[in-house]
């Protein structure tokens, strides 16, 4: 995806869309900054050129190479920042893992099989199982019951 | 000619087994579970209440650390900004079932009298199900969360759960008599504390899955539950054909000549004869007014005792984690296993009590002689030790004093007053005196809740055990009227004994 000198004074809303993207030029854009969320999303990257006043996302670590030209950054091949040499800042609450979501970014994914939200309900629950054996015992119970109470009842 | 001292004891032995049909047995079993199932659910609720609170927040980490992705899975329910909120959320339900409950309370007695029981309770029991699954499980389902939804539902809630204990005292009370009630209901009030086991049990199970499946399966169960009671439940024994309660009853010393049962000369033999019956002559009872039921003596007294008491044993057990928490440092897992000793001490005091108070054929001044205990044993446990053993026979001690009366009062005192000779025959009064001794007693119970965290707030513990045993001394208090006529009763009964012998 080339986006190079297309007068970006800031990281369009729309780059989300092209999250799938594996080559991304930014070069000769005015950008200022870089917001730290602009590339969520964006696991495929493997080759992104910023312009030079800009630092790769996710500094230096998160890019297994980095390389200075006269026009601008190349940031290459995304690092997987899960299993980096630095250690994670925050490790990912309980009973969900690391996964890459971006250079230099991670998000927590619920393990198996844990789900839902915050990772907090494990299994499913046997509904069938439950319905089935709560309606057996309560159609037994009440017929034996009413055999044995009701059926000589008068009101 | 029989002594009267005989004659009082014949009865309270040979009433309660020759009494005993499968019916009694099927209705005793049936009323217990059916109110089990009610706290259950009750409990079910304070037990996920830290599942739900994570349900309705977003995640929480140390503001330096920037926010957790995917958005979805851990921020994106902003029903409350953190925990606190929720939990002051949660509090307020609590409060608001209460005082939905203590009204719903004096409704459904009156209910209960008028319409037929078995009806009122299992529709009850139903649409309380209902309500509770809405609450729970489908709000979950569909992701809708809205404060104000699950208020209305849980003010609903506490209006139809106040059917089911007027009714299965009303019931009970048709079908065990005067002679072995106190112990009977003694055995039967551990219902509740049945219900509270049953339901931490049952959360426990299933919050795993997702706090949604507890309410599922609590609510289920309570349905099931209404249901075999409207097939399977006799509401008084003359739906089969059995004597009416009234009829037989034991031969009172004070003769009552009104009575065309009791020929004077075989008072023994045709004690327990069914065939005579006069009740079915009768025409059908009628159901007694609100002001007329709060008009029955001894009725304000014990409602209004009850409210004391039933303020110290509401706020002692919902707010015991907190204090073990708080002062001792203990977890609440730890803090609700012990408060099942306070539960087992009330059942076993409300037990051999009732047992005791059917010996002397008089409750208050076994209420009274306990309620003092009560005060030493509240005095006692404000100064118990960090031990845990100590801890748990301490409070197993103060269950027995404060929960037996408690149970007494609002179980088989209530059926009592609900049968005394002024309206027995004549009017259907046990449900709505028993709506109004449990309803005031819930709204000191729900007053109590404010009072206690504002007297922990700013005075400290030890001023709410002050507060407990000021109320409990106001129980005391408000039932001394009863306590003297008692045992002037019971004196003269002994001197007319001794003068006969």
């Amino acid at each position: 995806l080339d986006l190079s000198n297309c007068s970006l004074h800031s990281v369009p809303p729309e780059l989300d869309e092209a999250a799938t993207a594996i080559v991304l030029d930014l070069t000769e854009n005015p950008l200022m900054t870089l917001p730290s969320g602009s590339f969520l999303g964006f696991t495929y990257l493997q080759r992104l050129a910023v312009p030079l006043a800009l630092p790769c996302p996710g500094g230096s670590d998160a890019w297994q190479e980095v390389t200075v030209d006269g026009s601008g950054r190349l940031c290459q091949g995304q690092r997987n920042p899960c299993n980096g040499s630095t250690d994670l800042a925050w490790p990912c609450p309980e009973n969900s893992a690391c996964a890459p979501d971006g250079p230099g970014l991670i998000q927590c994914l619920c393990e198996s099989p844990f789900h839902g939200y915050k990772c907090l309900r494990e299994g499913t629950f046997p509904v069938l199982l439950f319905s089935g054996v709560l309606g057996t015992a309560t159609l037994s119970l009440s017929l034996l019951l009413w055999g044995t109470q009701r059926r000589k009842a008068k009101t | 000619m029989a002594l009267p001292g005989s004659l009082w004891r014949q009865p309270a032995n040979r009433g309660l087994v020759s009494h005993c049909t499968h019916h009694h047995i099927v209705v005793f079993l049936l009323t217990f579970f059916s109110y089990s199932l009610l706290h259950a659910s009750r409990k079910t609720f304070s037990n996920v209440k830290v599942s739900i609170s994570s349900q309705w927040t977003p995640s929480c980490l140390n503001s330096t650390a920037p926010e957790l992705q995917p958005y979805e899975l851990w921020n994106s329910s902003h029903l409350f900004p953190n925990a606190e909120e929720a939990t002051l959320f949660l509090g307020t339900l609590d409060t608001v079932f209460l005082f939905s409950y203590a009204v719903g309370l004096f409704v459904s007695g009156i209910v209960g009298d008028r319409l037929n029981l078995r009806w009122v309770l299992s529709f009850g029991m139903c649409s309380s199900a209902l309500v509770e699954f809405f609450f729970g499980t489908l709000t979950e389902w569909l992701h809708f969360y809205n404060k104000w939804f699950y208020c209305c539902l849980w003010i609903v809630n506490g209006l139809l759960q106040s059917t089911g204990w007027p009714c299965v005292v009303a019931v009970m009370g048709n079908w065990f008599g005067k002679a072995g009630r106190g112990f009977v209901f003694g055995l039967w009030s551990a219902c509740a504390s049945v219900g509270n086991i049953l339901g931490a049990f049952l959360a426990s199970c299933v919050l795993k899955y997702g706090y949604e499946y507890a309410f599922l399966v609590t609510a289920s169960v309570q349905f099931a539950g209404g249901v075999i009671v409207f097939f399977g439940l006799l509401t008084s024994p003359k739906e089969v054909g059995l004597p009416e309660l009234g009829a037989d009853e034991d031969v009172s010393v004070e003769e009552d000549a009104n009575r065309p049962l009791m020929g004077s000369d075989d008072a023994d033999d045709d004690d327990r004869n069914y065939s005579i019956q006069a009740t079915d002559t009768d025409n059908q009872p009628k159901a007694i007014g609100f002001f007329q039921a709060c008009c029955l003596p001894g009725v304000v007294l014990y409602s209004l005792a009850y409210a004391c008491l039933k303020l110290v044993n509401y706020s002692f057990f919902f707010w015991l984690p907190f204090y073990l928490s708080n002062n001792f440092g203990w977890k609440e897992a730890e803090a609700d296993q012990l408060s099942i000793w306070y539960d087992v001490g009330g059942i076993i005091g409300g037990t051999i009590q009732g047992l005791i108070s059917d010996v002397l054929q008089k409750r208050a001044p076994v209420l009274a002689i306990s309620l003092l205990f009560a005060v030493g044993s509240l005095f006692g446990y404000s100064r118990s030790p960090n031990s845990k053993p100590i801890n748990a026979v301490i409070m197993a001690i103060t269950g027995f004093f404060i929960g037996g009366p408690s149970n007494m009062i609002s179980s088989a005192i209530s059926a009592d007053l609900g049968r005394q000779d002024l309206v027995k025959g004549s009017s259907e009064a046990l449900a709505t005196v028993t709506g109004i001794v449990d309803g005031t007693g819930s709204i000191g119970a729900a007053v109590g809740q404010y009072l206690v965290s504002l007297i922990q707030d700013n005075l400290g513990w030890m001023w709410v055990f002050y507060f407990f045993i000021l109320m409990t001394s106001s129980t005391i208090l408000f039932i001394s009227p009863l306590i003297v006529r008692e045992i002037t009763l019971l004196l003269h009964e002994r001197h007319l004994r001794m003068l006969a012998e």
